[in-house]
Protein backbone atom coordinates (compact mmCIF):
# COMPACT_ATOMS: atom_id res chain seq x y z
CA UNK A 1 0.00 0.00 0.00
CA UNK A 2 1.50 3.31 -1.01
CA UNK A 3 1.73 6.18 1.42
CA UNK A 4 -0.94 8.23 -0.34
CA UNK A 5 -3.31 5.24 -0.45
CA UNK A 6 -2.79 4.72 3.29
CA UNK A 7 -3.49 8.41 3.83
CA UNK A 8 -6.75 8.10 1.92
CA UNK A 9 -7.87 5.13 4.01
CA UNK A 10 -6.99 6.91 7.26
CA UNK A 11 -8.86 9.98 6.01
CA UNK A 12 -11.96 7.90 5.29
CA UNK A 13 -11.81 6.28 8.74
CA UNK A 14 -11.49 9.68 10.39
CA UNK A 15 -14.33 11.02 8.24
CA UNK A 16 -16.66 8.21 9.26
CA UNK A 17 -15.63 8.58 12.90
CA UNK A 18 -16.49 12.27 12.70
CA UNK A 19 -19.86 11.47 11.10
CA UNK A 20 -20.69 9.10 13.95
CA UNK A 21 -19.53 11.63 16.52
CA UNK A 22 -21.70 14.41 15.05
CA UNK A 23 -24.61 12.00 14.90
CA UNK A 24 -24.05 10.97 18.52
CA UNK A 25 -23.81 14.57 19.73
CA UNK A 26 -26.89 15.59 17.75
CA UNK A 27 -28.90 12.70 19.17
CA UNK A 28 -27.84 13.11 22.78
CA UNK A 29 -27.65 16.93 23.08
CA UNK A 30 -29.54 18.55 20.25
CA UNK A 31 -32.61 16.53 19.31
CA UNK A 32 -33.08 14.23 22.28
CA UNK A 33 -36.09 12.44 20.84
CA UNK A 34 -37.08 8.80 20.65
CA UNK A 35 -37.58 9.42 16.93
CA UNK A 36 -33.88 10.16 16.40
CA UNK A 37 -31.76 7.41 17.93
CA UNK A 38 -28.03 7.86 18.31
CA UNK A 39 -25.43 5.58 16.74
CA UNK A 40 -25.05 3.32 19.77
CA UNK A 41 -28.62 1.96 19.97
CA UNK A 42 -28.66 1.68 16.16
CA UNK A 43 -25.44 -0.34 16.07
CA UNK A 44 -26.78 -2.47 18.90
CA UNK A 45 -29.91 -3.16 16.90
CA UNK A 46 -27.85 -3.85 13.79
CA UNK A 47 -25.83 -6.42 15.70
CA UNK A 48 -29.01 -8.13 16.89
CA UNK A 49 -30.36 -8.24 13.34
CA UNK A 50 -27.07 -9.68 12.10
CA UNK A 51 -27.11 -12.35 14.80
CA UNK A 52 -30.60 -13.37 13.71
CA UNK A 53 -29.44 -13.49 10.05
CA UNK A 54 -32.09 -10.91 9.16
CA UNK A 55 -29.93 -8.02 8.00
CA UNK A 56 -27.75 -10.22 5.78
CA UNK A 57 -30.84 -11.63 4.12
CA UNK A 58 -32.23 -8.20 3.27
CA UNK A 59 -28.87 -6.94 2.05
CA UNK A 60 -28.32 -10.00 -0.13
CA UNK A 61 -31.83 -9.77 -1.58
CA UNK A 62 -31.23 -6.17 -2.65
CA UNK A 63 -27.69 -6.77 -3.89
CA UNK A 64 -28.71 -9.79 -5.94
CA UNK A 65 -31.34 -7.77 -7.77
CA UNK A 66 -28.96 -4.88 -8.33
CA UNK A 67 -26.28 -7.17 -9.72
CA UNK A 68 -28.62 -9.04 -12.06
CA UNK A 69 -30.27 -5.93 -13.44
CA UNK A 70 -26.97 -4.12 -13.66
CA UNK A 71 -25.34 -6.91 -15.67
CA UNK A 72 -28.29 -7.19 -18.04
CA UNK A 73 -28.41 -3.42 -18.50
CA UNK A 74 -24.68 -3.22 -19.18
CA UNK A 75 -24.73 -6.21 -21.53
CA UNK A 76 -27.37 -4.45 -23.63
CA UNK A 77 -26.06 -0.92 -23.17
CA UNK A 78 -22.43 -1.43 -24.20
CA UNK A 79 -23.04 -2.89 -27.69
CA UNK A 80 -25.87 -0.46 -28.38
CA UNK A 81 -23.68 2.45 -27.28
CA UNK A 82 -20.84 1.23 -29.49
CA UNK A 83 -23.20 0.98 -32.46
CA UNK A 84 -24.62 4.47 -31.85
CA UNK A 85 -21.13 5.93 -31.52
CA UNK A 86 -19.79 4.16 -34.60
CA UNK A 87 -22.55 4.43 -37.18
CA UNK A 88 -24.33 7.64 -38.03
CA UNK A 89 -27.58 5.99 -39.24
CA UNK A 90 -27.80 3.97 -36.02
CA UNK A 91 -27.32 7.15 -34.03
CA UNK A 92 -30.07 8.92 -35.95
CA UNK A 93 -32.38 5.96 -35.43
CA UNK A 94 -31.73 5.26 -31.75
CA UNK A 95 -30.99 8.69 -30.33
CA UNK A 96 -34.71 9.49 -29.99
CA UNK A 97 -35.02 6.32 -27.89
CA UNK A 98 -32.25 7.20 -25.48
CA UNK A 99 -33.22 10.86 -25.33
CA UNK A 100 -36.86 9.94 -24.70
CA UNK A 101 -36.43 7.22 -22.09
CA UNK A 102 -33.71 8.90 -20.11
CA UNK A 103 -36.27 11.50 -19.02
CA UNK A 104 -38.60 8.81 -17.69
CA UNK A 105 -36.96 7.86 -14.39
CA UNK A 106 -36.98 4.25 -13.25
CA UNK A 107 -39.09 5.30 -10.25
CA UNK A 108 -41.84 6.33 -12.65
CA UNK A 109 -41.66 2.91 -14.28
CA UNK A 110 -42.33 1.05 -11.00
CA UNK A 111 -46.08 0.99 -11.58
CA UNK A 112 -45.95 -0.55 -15.06
CA UNK A 113 -43.18 -2.83 -13.98
CA UNK A 114 -45.30 -4.27 -11.17
CA UNK A 115 -48.32 -4.59 -13.45
CA UNK A 116 -46.21 -6.43 -16.06
CA UNK A 117 -43.96 -8.55 -13.86
CA UNK A 118 -45.70 -8.73 -10.48
CA UNK A 119 -43.95 -8.10 -7.17
CA UNK A 120 -41.38 -10.90 -7.61
CA UNK A 121 -37.77 -10.64 -8.72
CA UNK A 122 -38.50 -9.84 -12.35
CA UNK A 123 -39.99 -6.42 -11.74
CA UNK A 124 -36.99 -5.30 -9.67
CA UNK A 125 -34.43 -6.71 -12.09
CA UNK A 126 -36.27 -5.01 -14.95
CA UNK A 127 -36.17 -1.66 -13.17
CA UNK A 128 -32.46 -1.91 -12.39
CA UNK A 129 -31.71 -2.95 -15.97
CA UNK A 130 -33.84 -0.03 -17.18
CA UNK A 131 -32.02 2.50 -15.02
CA UNK A 132 -28.64 1.06 -16.07
CA UNK A 133 -29.03 0.70 -19.80
CA UNK A 134 -29.48 4.32 -20.86
CA UNK A 135 -26.66 5.68 -18.75
CA UNK A 136 -24.31 3.03 -20.15
CA UNK A 137 -25.48 3.66 -23.72
CA UNK A 138 -24.90 7.40 -23.50
CA UNK A 139 -21.48 7.07 -21.83
CA UNK A 140 -20.32 4.43 -24.33
CA UNK A 141 -21.49 6.39 -27.37
CA UNK A 142 -19.78 9.52 -26.03
CA UNK A 143 -16.58 7.50 -25.56
CA UNK A 144 -16.58 6.28 -29.14
CA UNK A 145 -17.12 9.85 -30.33
CA UNK A 146 -14.20 11.08 -28.23
CA UNK A 147 -11.54 8.79 -29.74
CA UNK A 148 -8.80 11.13 -30.95
CA UNK A 149 -8.70 11.52 -34.73
CA UNK A 150 -4.93 11.08 -34.75
CA UNK A 151 -5.25 7.63 -33.14
CA UNK A 152 -7.42 6.45 -35.99
CA UNK A 153 -5.17 8.08 -38.56
CA UNK A 154 -2.08 6.52 -36.99
CA UNK A 155 -3.70 3.09 -37.21
CA UNK A 156 -4.63 3.73 -40.86
CA UNK A 157 -1.02 4.62 -41.65
CA UNK A 158 0.09 1.36 -40.07
CA UNK A 159 -2.24 -0.51 -42.41
CA UNK A 160 -5.26 -1.13 -40.20
CA UNK A 161 -8.55 -2.24 -41.75
CA UNK A 162 -11.86 -0.78 -40.59
CA UNK A 163 -12.49 -3.82 -38.41
CA UNK A 164 -9.00 -3.60 -36.91
CA UNK A 165 -9.50 0.08 -36.16
CA UNK A 166 -12.74 -0.71 -34.34
CA UNK A 167 -11.44 -3.69 -32.36
CA UNK A 168 -7.90 -2.52 -31.64
CA UNK A 169 -8.28 1.26 -31.37
CA UNK A 170 -11.85 2.51 -30.89
CA UNK A 171 -12.91 -0.20 -28.46
CA UNK A 172 -9.96 -0.04 -26.03
CA UNK A 173 -9.98 3.77 -26.20
CA UNK A 174 -13.64 3.68 -25.11
CA UNK A 175 -13.19 1.36 -22.10
CA UNK A 176 -12.69 4.17 -19.54
CA UNK A 177 -15.93 5.81 -20.69
CA UNK A 178 -17.81 2.52 -20.44
CA UNK A 179 -16.55 1.92 -16.91
CA UNK A 180 -17.46 5.45 -15.87
CA UNK A 181 -20.95 4.99 -17.30
CA UNK A 182 -21.31 1.74 -15.37
CA UNK A 183 -20.22 3.44 -12.19
CA UNK A 184 -22.89 6.13 -12.60
CA UNK A 185 -25.44 3.45 -13.43
CA UNK A 186 -24.55 1.58 -10.25
CA UNK A 187 -25.29 4.68 -8.17
CA UNK A 188 -28.66 4.98 -9.92
CA UNK A 189 -29.34 1.32 -9.23
CA UNK A 190 -29.13 1.90 -5.47
CA UNK A 191 -31.69 4.68 -5.67
CA UNK A 192 -34.00 2.60 -7.82
CA UNK A 193 -33.87 -0.62 -5.80
CA UNK A 194 -35.00 1.09 -2.60
CA UNK A 195 -37.90 2.80 -4.33
CA UNK A 196 -38.95 -0.43 -6.03
CA UNK A 197 -38.76 -2.47 -2.82
CA UNK A 198 -40.64 0.20 -0.89
CA UNK A 199 -43.57 -0.09 -3.24
CA UNK A 200 -43.71 -3.79 -3.85
CA UNK A 201 -41.50 -6.50 -2.44
CA UNK A 202 -41.29 -9.37 0.01
CA UNK A 203 -37.74 -8.66 1.13
CA UNK A 204 -34.77 -6.36 0.62
CA UNK A 205 -33.60 -3.18 2.32
CA UNK A 206 -36.47 -1.13 0.89
CA UNK A 207 -38.98 -3.59 2.28
CA UNK A 208 -37.19 -3.45 5.63
CA UNK A 209 -37.53 0.34 5.65
CA UNK A 210 -41.23 0.09 4.84
CA UNK A 211 -42.00 -2.52 7.49
CA UNK A 212 -40.04 -0.62 10.14
CA UNK A 213 -42.11 2.47 9.38
CA UNK A 214 -45.36 0.50 9.71
CA UNK A 215 -44.35 -0.82 13.12
CA UNK A 216 -42.53 2.34 14.21
CA UNK A 217 -39.25 0.48 14.70
CA UNK A 218 -37.14 3.57 14.39
CA UNK A 219 -33.84 1.76 15.03
CA UNK A 220 -34.57 -0.64 12.17
CA UNK A 221 -35.08 2.28 9.81
CA UNK A 222 -31.70 3.66 10.77
CA UNK A 223 -30.05 0.27 10.39
CA UNK A 224 -31.42 0.02 6.85
CA UNK A 225 -30.25 3.56 6.02
CA UNK A 226 -26.81 2.83 7.44
CA UNK A 227 -26.58 -0.39 5.44
CA UNK A 228 -27.55 1.42 2.23
CA UNK A 229 -24.97 4.12 2.72
CA UNK A 230 -22.19 1.68 3.51
CA UNK A 231 -23.09 -0.64 0.64
CA UNK A 232 -23.23 2.18 -1.87
CA UNK A 233 -19.98 3.63 -0.61
CA UNK A 234 -18.20 0.27 -0.76
CA UNK A 235 -19.51 -0.59 -4.23
CA UNK A 236 -18.49 2.79 -5.61
CA UNK A 237 -15.00 2.50 -4.14
CA UNK A 238 -14.63 -0.97 -5.62
CA UNK A 239 -15.66 0.43 -8.98
CA UNK A 240 -13.14 3.20 -8.70
CA UNK A 241 -10.43 0.70 -7.84
CA UNK A 242 -11.42 -1.39 -10.86
CA UNK A 243 -11.35 1.65 -13.13
CA UNK A 244 -7.89 2.52 -11.80
CA UNK A 245 -6.63 -1.03 -12.25
CA UNK A 246 -8.04 -1.56 -15.73
CA UNK A 247 -8.05 1.93 -17.08
CA UNK A 248 -5.70 4.02 -14.99
CA UNK A 249 -3.15 3.94 -17.71
CA UNK A 250 -5.77 4.84 -20.30
CA UNK A 251 -6.50 8.08 -18.57
CA UNK A 252 -4.46 9.17 -15.56
CA UNK A 253 -6.99 11.84 -14.55
CA UNK A 254 -9.58 9.25 -13.61
CA UNK B 1 16.61 16.94 -59.58
CA UNK B 2 16.43 13.70 -61.50
CA UNK B 3 13.94 12.60 -64.10
CA UNK B 4 10.25 12.54 -63.40
CA UNK B 5 9.97 8.78 -63.51
CA UNK B 6 12.66 8.21 -60.92
CA UNK B 7 11.13 10.22 -58.11
CA UNK B 8 9.83 8.36 -55.05
CA UNK B 9 7.05 10.90 -54.63
CA UNK B 10 5.76 13.22 -57.32
CA UNK B 11 3.45 16.09 -56.42
CA UNK B 12 2.05 17.44 -59.64
CA UNK B 13 0.15 20.75 -59.63
CA UNK B 14 -1.49 19.75 -56.36
CA UNK B 15 -4.20 22.06 -55.05
CA UNK B 16 -6.73 21.94 -52.23
CA UNK B 17 -9.78 24.15 -51.93
CA UNK B 18 -12.27 23.77 -49.10
CA UNK B 19 -15.91 24.55 -49.73
CA UNK B 20 -16.86 26.43 -46.58
CA UNK B 21 -19.96 28.31 -45.46
CA UNK B 22 -18.23 31.61 -46.07
CA UNK B 23 -17.36 30.59 -49.64
CA UNK B 24 -14.50 28.53 -51.02
CA UNK B 25 -11.15 28.68 -49.23
CA UNK B 26 -7.97 27.78 -51.03
CA UNK B 27 -5.39 26.14 -48.76
CA UNK B 28 -2.82 24.98 -51.34
CA UNK B 29 -2.35 26.14 -54.92
CA UNK B 30 -0.55 24.36 -57.73
CA UNK B 31 2.18 22.73 -55.68
CA UNK B 32 4.75 20.78 -57.70
CA UNK B 33 7.68 18.86 -56.19
CA UNK B 34 9.58 15.59 -56.64
CA UNK B 35 11.01 13.76 -53.64
CA UNK B 36 14.01 11.52 -54.22
CA UNK B 37 14.68 8.28 -52.44
CA UNK B 38 16.78 8.74 -49.29
CA UNK B 39 16.57 12.52 -49.05
CA UNK B 40 15.52 14.55 -46.01
CA UNK B 41 13.18 17.23 -47.28
CA UNK B 42 12.06 20.00 -44.95
CA UNK B 43 9.02 22.02 -45.95
CA UNK B 44 9.14 25.39 -44.28
CA UNK B 45 6.39 27.96 -44.14
CA UNK B 46 4.58 30.48 -41.99
CA UNK B 47 1.49 29.33 -40.11
CA UNK B 48 -1.56 29.00 -42.34
CA UNK B 49 0.49 28.52 -45.53
CA UNK B 50 -1.03 25.09 -46.17
CA UNK B 51 1.96 22.89 -45.27
CA UNK B 52 -0.03 20.61 -42.96
CA UNK B 53 -2.77 20.31 -45.58
CA UNK B 54 -0.09 19.20 -48.00
CA UNK B 55 1.19 16.54 -45.60
CA UNK B 56 -2.37 15.35 -44.98
CA UNK B 57 -2.86 14.90 -48.72
CA UNK B 58 0.45 13.06 -49.02
CA UNK B 59 -0.58 10.80 -46.12
CA UNK B 60 -3.94 10.22 -47.79
CA UNK B 61 -6.05 11.74 -44.99
CA UNK B 62 -7.35 14.35 -47.41
CA UNK B 63 -7.73 14.35 -51.17
CA UNK B 64 -6.40 17.04 -53.46
CA UNK B 65 -9.03 19.01 -55.36
CA UNK B 66 -6.53 19.64 -58.16
CA UNK B 67 -3.48 17.85 -59.54
CA UNK B 68 -2.22 14.45 -58.44
CA UNK B 69 0.15 12.77 -56.02
CA UNK B 70 2.17 9.72 -57.09
CA UNK B 71 4.11 7.36 -54.84
CA UNK B 72 6.37 4.96 -56.74
CA UNK B 73 4.39 5.95 -59.81
CA UNK B 74 1.01 4.96 -58.33
CA UNK B 75 -1.66 7.48 -57.43
CA UNK B 76 -2.22 8.08 -53.69
CA UNK B 77 -5.89 7.51 -52.85
CA UNK B 78 -5.92 7.00 -49.07
CA UNK B 79 -3.76 6.30 -46.06
CA UNK B 80 -1.55 3.23 -46.20
CA UNK B 81 1.36 1.48 -44.54
CA UNK B 82 3.75 2.68 -47.27
CA UNK B 83 3.68 6.16 -45.69
CA UNK B 84 4.49 6.39 -41.98
CA UNK B 85 3.27 9.50 -40.16
CA UNK B 86 4.64 11.14 -37.02
CA UNK B 87 2.01 13.48 -35.62
CA UNK B 88 2.52 16.78 -33.84
CA UNK B 89 0.79 15.91 -30.55
CA UNK B 90 0.67 12.75 -28.48
CA UNK B 91 -2.98 11.91 -29.19
CA UNK B 92 -1.95 9.34 -31.76
CA UNK B 93 -0.30 7.00 -29.25
CA UNK B 94 -2.30 4.04 -27.96
CA UNK B 95 -2.49 4.82 -24.24
CA UNK B 96 -3.53 1.30 -23.25
CA UNK B 97 -0.44 -0.31 -24.80
CA UNK B 98 3.13 -0.33 -23.51
CA UNK B 99 5.88 1.49 -25.38
CA UNK B 100 6.95 -1.81 -26.95
CA UNK B 101 3.42 -2.76 -28.01
CA UNK B 102 2.85 0.72 -29.47
CA UNK B 103 5.94 0.27 -31.60
CA UNK B 104 4.90 -3.25 -32.62
CA UNK B 105 1.30 -2.25 -33.46
CA UNK B 106 1.83 -2.17 -37.23
CA UNK B 107 3.53 -5.58 -37.11
CA UNK B 108 0.60 -6.97 -35.13
CA UNK B 109 -1.81 -5.74 -37.82
CA UNK B 110 0.14 -7.82 -40.33
CA UNK B 111 -0.30 -10.91 -38.20
CA UNK B 112 3.32 -11.20 -37.11
CA UNK B 113 3.75 -13.60 -34.18
CA UNK B 114 4.25 -12.27 -30.67
CA UNK B 115 7.87 -13.30 -30.26
CA UNK B 116 9.08 -12.06 -33.62
CA UNK B 117 7.09 -8.86 -33.13
CA UNK B 118 8.60 -8.13 -29.74
CA UNK B 119 12.06 -8.77 -31.09
CA UNK B 120 11.60 -6.44 -34.04
CA UNK B 121 9.85 -3.75 -31.98
CA UNK B 122 12.68 -4.03 -29.46
CA UNK B 123 15.15 -3.24 -32.21
CA UNK B 124 13.35 0.01 -33.04
CA UNK B 125 12.90 0.83 -29.35
CA UNK B 126 16.66 0.67 -29.05
CA UNK B 127 17.14 2.65 -32.26
CA UNK B 128 15.22 5.62 -30.80
CA UNK B 129 17.09 5.35 -27.49
CA UNK B 130 14.28 4.07 -25.29
CA UNK B 131 15.95 0.91 -23.94
CA UNK B 132 14.60 0.11 -20.49
CA UNK B 133 11.26 1.88 -21.13
CA UNK B 134 9.60 -0.96 -23.07
CA UNK B 135 7.07 -1.80 -20.33
CA UNK B 136 5.93 1.77 -19.67
CA UNK B 137 2.69 3.25 -20.87
CA UNK B 138 2.57 6.60 -22.71
CA UNK B 139 1.12 8.39 -19.67
CA UNK B 140 4.29 7.47 -17.78
CA UNK B 141 6.63 8.94 -20.40
CA UNK B 142 7.82 12.49 -21.08
CA UNK B 143 6.84 14.46 -24.18
CA UNK B 144 10.18 13.77 -25.84
CA UNK B 145 9.93 10.03 -25.15
CA UNK B 146 6.43 9.95 -26.62
CA UNK B 147 7.73 11.44 -29.86
CA UNK B 148 10.48 8.83 -29.90
CA UNK B 149 7.82 6.13 -29.65
CA UNK B 150 5.94 7.68 -32.55
CA UNK B 151 9.09 7.67 -34.68
CA UNK B 152 9.88 4.04 -33.76
CA UNK B 153 6.27 2.98 -34.38
CA UNK B 154 6.29 4.52 -37.85
CA UNK B 155 9.71 3.06 -38.73
CA UNK B 156 8.84 -0.44 -37.49
CA UNK B 157 6.15 -0.70 -40.16
CA UNK B 158 8.94 -0.16 -42.73
CA UNK B 159 7.27 2.58 -44.81
CA UNK B 160 8.67 3.94 -48.09
CA UNK B 161 8.64 7.45 -46.65
CA UNK B 162 8.34 9.04 -43.22
CA UNK B 163 6.00 12.04 -43.01
CA UNK B 164 6.58 14.26 -40.01
CA UNK B 165 4.24 17.12 -39.08
CA UNK B 166 6.11 19.52 -36.77
CA UNK B 167 6.93 16.57 -34.51
CA UNK B 168 9.07 18.57 -32.09
CA UNK B 169 6.96 21.74 -32.07
CA UNK B 170 5.53 21.18 -28.58
CA UNK B 171 8.84 20.28 -26.88
CA UNK B 172 11.13 22.51 -24.85
CA UNK B 173 14.23 23.86 -26.63
CA UNK B 174 16.74 21.45 -25.08
CA UNK B 175 14.65 18.33 -25.72
CA UNK B 176 13.98 19.58 -29.24
CA UNK B 177 17.68 19.98 -30.01
CA UNK B 178 18.41 16.50 -28.63
CA UNK B 179 15.67 14.90 -30.69
CA UNK B 180 16.80 16.72 -33.82
CA UNK B 181 20.24 15.18 -33.38
CA UNK B 182 18.70 11.74 -32.77
CA UNK B 183 16.45 12.01 -35.81
CA UNK B 184 19.41 12.94 -37.99
CA UNK B 185 21.28 9.89 -36.74
CA UNK B 186 18.26 7.61 -37.26
CA UNK B 187 17.79 8.94 -40.78
CA UNK B 188 21.42 8.15 -41.56
CA UNK B 189 21.18 4.68 -40.04
CA UNK B 190 17.95 3.66 -41.74
CA UNK B 191 18.34 5.48 -45.04
CA UNK B 192 14.62 6.35 -44.99
CA UNK B 193 13.22 9.18 -47.07
CA UNK B 194 11.84 11.88 -44.78
CA UNK B 195 9.33 14.64 -45.52
CA UNK B 196 9.42 16.99 -42.55
CA UNK B 197 7.22 20.00 -41.91
CA UNK B 198 8.32 22.83 -39.65
CA UNK B 199 8.18 26.58 -39.17
CA UNK B 200 11.54 26.57 -37.39
CA UNK B 201 14.29 27.75 -39.76
CA UNK B 202 17.14 26.46 -37.61
CA UNK B 203 15.49 23.04 -37.36
CA UNK B 204 15.18 22.85 -41.14
CA UNK B 205 18.81 23.91 -41.66
CA UNK B 206 20.02 21.34 -39.13
CA UNK B 207 18.12 18.37 -40.57
CA UNK B 208 17.43 18.81 -44.28
CA UNK B 209 19.25 17.88 -47.41
CA UNK B 210 16.82 20.21 -49.21
CA UNK B 211 14.55 22.90 -47.85
CA UNK B 212 11.36 23.96 -49.58
CA UNK B 213 9.99 27.37 -48.66
CA UNK B 214 6.30 28.04 -49.14
CA UNK B 215 4.58 31.30 -49.94
CA UNK B 216 2.19 32.81 -47.43
CA UNK B 217 -1.36 31.44 -47.27
CA UNK B 218 -4.11 31.24 -48.28
CA UNK B 219 -3.36 29.40 -51.47
CA UNK B 220 0.23 28.70 -50.44
CA UNK B 221 2.57 27.16 -52.98
CA UNK B 222 6.25 26.28 -53.31
CA UNK B 223 8.34 29.44 -53.54
CA UNK B 224 11.88 28.05 -53.66
CA UNK B 225 13.88 24.90 -53.03
CA UNK B 226 17.31 25.30 -51.46
CA UNK B 227 19.88 22.51 -51.29
CA UNK B 228 21.60 22.26 -47.89
CA UNK B 229 25.16 21.07 -48.32
CA UNK B 230 27.02 21.27 -44.97
CA UNK B 231 28.03 17.75 -43.83
CA UNK B 232 26.37 15.86 -40.99
CA UNK B 233 26.52 16.14 -38.03
CA UNK B 234 25.98 19.82 -38.62
CA UNK B 235 27.78 22.52 -36.71
CA UNK B 236 25.16 25.21 -36.18
CA UNK B 237 27.83 27.86 -35.76
CA UNK B 238 29.74 27.05 -38.97
CA UNK B 239 29.84 29.54 -41.84
CA UNK B 240 28.18 27.09 -44.22
CA UNK B 241 25.26 26.60 -41.82
CA UNK B 242 24.92 30.34 -41.27
CA UNK B 243 24.90 31.03 -44.99
CA UNK B 244 21.98 28.64 -45.55
CA UNK B 245 20.20 30.02 -42.50
CA UNK B 246 20.49 33.59 -43.82
CA UNK B 247 19.25 32.58 -47.26
CA UNK B 248 16.18 30.77 -45.88
CA UNK B 249 15.57 33.49 -43.32
CA UNK B 250 15.43 36.10 -46.06
CA UNK B 251 12.93 34.03 -48.08
CA UNK B 252 10.63 33.47 -45.08
CA UNK B 253 10.74 37.06 -43.93
CA UNK B 254 9.93 38.29 -47.38
CA UNK B 255 6.71 36.25 -46.99
CA UNK B 256 5.99 37.66 -43.55
CA UNK B 257 6.46 41.21 -44.85
CA UNK B 258 4.52 40.64 -48.05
Amino acid sequence: MSESRLGTVLGYLAGFALLFLVWHLAATWLVRSALFPGPLPVLERAWALIEDDILQEQVLASLRRILQGFLIGSAVGIPVGLAIGSFRPVRALLEPWTEFFRFIPAVAMITVSVIWFGIGEESKVFLIAYTTVFVVIIATAAGVGAVARDKIRAAQCLGASRLQIFALVALPATVPYILTGMRLAMANAFVTIVAAELVASNDGLGKMLWDARLFMQIEDIFVALLALGLLGFTTDRLFRLAIRAFAGRFNPTM
Amino acid sequence: MGGRGLALVALDQVGKTYAGRGGAWEAVRSFTLDLQEGEFFCLLGTSGCGKTTLLNMLAGFERPTAGRILLDGASVSGPGADRGVVFQGHDSLFDWLTALDNIGFGLRLRGMGRRERREKAGHFLKLVGLSGQEGKHPSELSGGMKQRIQIARALAADPRILLMDEPFGALDALTRATLQGELSRIWKETGKTVFFITHDIEEACALATRIGVMTRGPGGTLKAVIPVDPPFPRDRTSDGFMAVFRQVHALIHAELAA
